[in-house]
C-alpha cells in the first residue's frame, strides 16, 4: 500500500490545534492563527513555549518530527520571527519524507 | 511539560539520550534572568544527543517554567538542585557541565564541592563565584533592579530593540523584583583562589572578545591548573545565542577530546 502525502492544509489545522492549548483561549485573546502568524510576537509565546511545542509536535507525530533539531539550523533572528506556516511547512516535510 | 521535583520544586526538565550506546553526558547550565533551558535545546540539545552525547537540560529554579519561590537563590541553593536532580536521574559518571553566563558560575561551585562527578567544564562567558565576581554581580543587578523599576526603560528597550525584547524585559523584571535572587545570588558561596586552583578538569572557556571578561580573557584560564580559552573576535556577552552554531562546534570537539 502507498501512503498518501499528508495534505499540507490538513497538518497546517493540525499543528494549529495543537498550538492552541499552549496560546489559551484564542477567542477570548481574538487570535486566529494563520501561516504567517508569529509564533513569538503574535501569539505572545518565548523560546520555552517552544522547546514544549517541539514534545508536543513528536508527541503527536512521532520522533522524527524534531522541530527543537530543526531550529538549531536557524539563526537567532530567524527563530524568533519564526512563523506558524513555517513550522507547519517543516512537520509536513518531514512526514512525506516518510512516504 | 516533563517536571521533576527537586528539592521541592517543580522543576521541568528535558533530557535527550544519547543515540546509539552513548557513555557521555552533558548538563546543560543556562545563566539567568530572561534564559532558559530553551537557549541550550534550540540551540544544541539534538545535534548533541545525536553525536552520542547524553543531555540533561533543565530550567533553574525561578526561570523558564522551574517554580519560582520568593527566596533561595543562593548559590548553594542552585549547586543543591543540581545535586538532586543528578541523583534522582541516577546519574553515577562524571558529566560535563557546559554553562552560559551564571550556568558557568554554577558548574564552579558545583565541580569546587563535587570534584568526582564531574568529568570537565566548558563555560560561556563565566566566571567563578569569587569576590571580584560577587563585586560585579551586585553592581549589574543593582542596576537592572533600577533599571527594570522604571517604565520609561521599557518604551526605550522597545525603541532600540524590539517588541520581542521588551517583553523578554518584562519578564526579567518579574523575576528580579518579585524574588531575593538579586540579593542573594552575590551572596555565594563564594570560591577562594585556592578553592579555584583545586578545580584540576579540564576547563574550556568561551569568550567574547567584547564580553564581560574583555579586560583580561587570560584572567580565569590562569587560575586553573587544566584550562584553555576560546575567543570570539569582536563579540560580546551574547556569545551562545549569536554564535551558537560555532560553539556547539566546540562543544563537540571538546567532549569528543576528553572522551579519547
Amino acid at each position: 500500500m502507498t501512503l498518501q502525502p499528508y495534505p499540507r492544509t490538513t497538518v497546517f489545522d493540525t499543528v494549529s490545534e495543537l498550538l492552541a492549548p499552549l496560546v489559551g483561549d484564542l477567542d477570548v485573546l481574538g487570535i486566529r492563527i494563520t501561516p504567517d502568524t508569529r509564533f513569538h510576537d503574535d501569539l505572545v509565546l518565548e523560546s520555552i513555549d517552544l522547546v514544549t511545542f517541539s514534545g508536543i509536535l513528536a508527541e503527536h507525530f512521532g520522533p522524527d518530527v524534531n522541530l527543537a533539531d530543526y531550529l538549531t539550523q536557524k539563526d537567532l533572528e530567524e527563530v524568533i520571527e519564526l512563523r506558524v506556516g513555517e513550522i507547519a511547512s517543516y512537520v509536513a516535510g518531514r512526514l512525506a519524507r516518510r512516504g | 511539560m516533563p517536571t521533576m521535583t527537586v528539592n521541592g520544586l517543580n522543576t521541568n526538565v528535558q533530557l535527550v539520550p544519547a543515540a546509539g550506546a552513548g557513555q557521555e553526558t552533558v548538563v546543560f547550565l543556562h545563566g539567568m534572568g530572561t534564559d532558559s533551558l530553551a537557549s541550550f535545546y534550540l540551540t544544541m540539545a539534538p545535534p548533541v544527543a545525536a553525536a552520542g552525547i547524553n543531555v540533561i537540560s533543565y530550567d533553574l529554579r525561578g526561570h523558564g517554567k522551574t517554580d519560582r519561590p520568593a527566596r533561595g537563590y543562593t548559590i548553594a541553593d542552585f549547586v543543591a538542585d543540581l545535586e538532586d536532580l543528578l541523583d534522582q536521574l541516577n546519574v553515577d559518571q562524571p558529566v560535563h557541565l557546559v554553562g552560559n553566563s551564571f550556568g558557568g558560575t554554577l558548574a564552579f561551585s558545583y565541580a569546587a564541592k563535587h570534584p568526582s562527578r564531574v568529568r570537565s567544564i566548558v563555560c560561556i562567558e563565566s566566571e567563578p563565584a569569587t569576590e571580584v565576581w560577587a563585586s560585579k554581580m551586585t553592581e549589574i543587578l543593582d542596576h537592572t533592579v533600577k533599571f527594570l523599576a522604571v517604565e520609561e526603560s521599557y518604551d526605550w528597550i522597545e525603541a532600540n530593540f524590539s517588541a520581542h525584547h521588551r517583553r523578554l524585559a518584562r519578564m526579567a523584571a518579574d523575576r528580579i523584583l518579585t524574588t531575593s535572587i538579586a540579593k542573594e545570588v552575590p551572596l555565594g558561596p563564594l570560591l577562594t583562589l585556592d578553592d579555584i586552583a583545586a578545580i584540576r578538569c579540564p576547563v574550556l572557556s568561551i569568550l567574547g572578545s567584547n564580553g564581560y571578561q574583555a579586560d583580561d580573557l587570560d584572567a580565569l584560564t590562569s587560575l586553573l591548573p587544566n584550562g584553555e580559552v576560546h575567543v570570539f573576535d569582536g563579540q560580546g556577552h551574547s556569545v551562545l545565542v549569536e554564535q551558537h552554531k560555532n560553539v556547539r562546534e566546540l562543544v563537540l570537539r571538546w567532549v569528543e577530546r576528553q572522551a579519547a
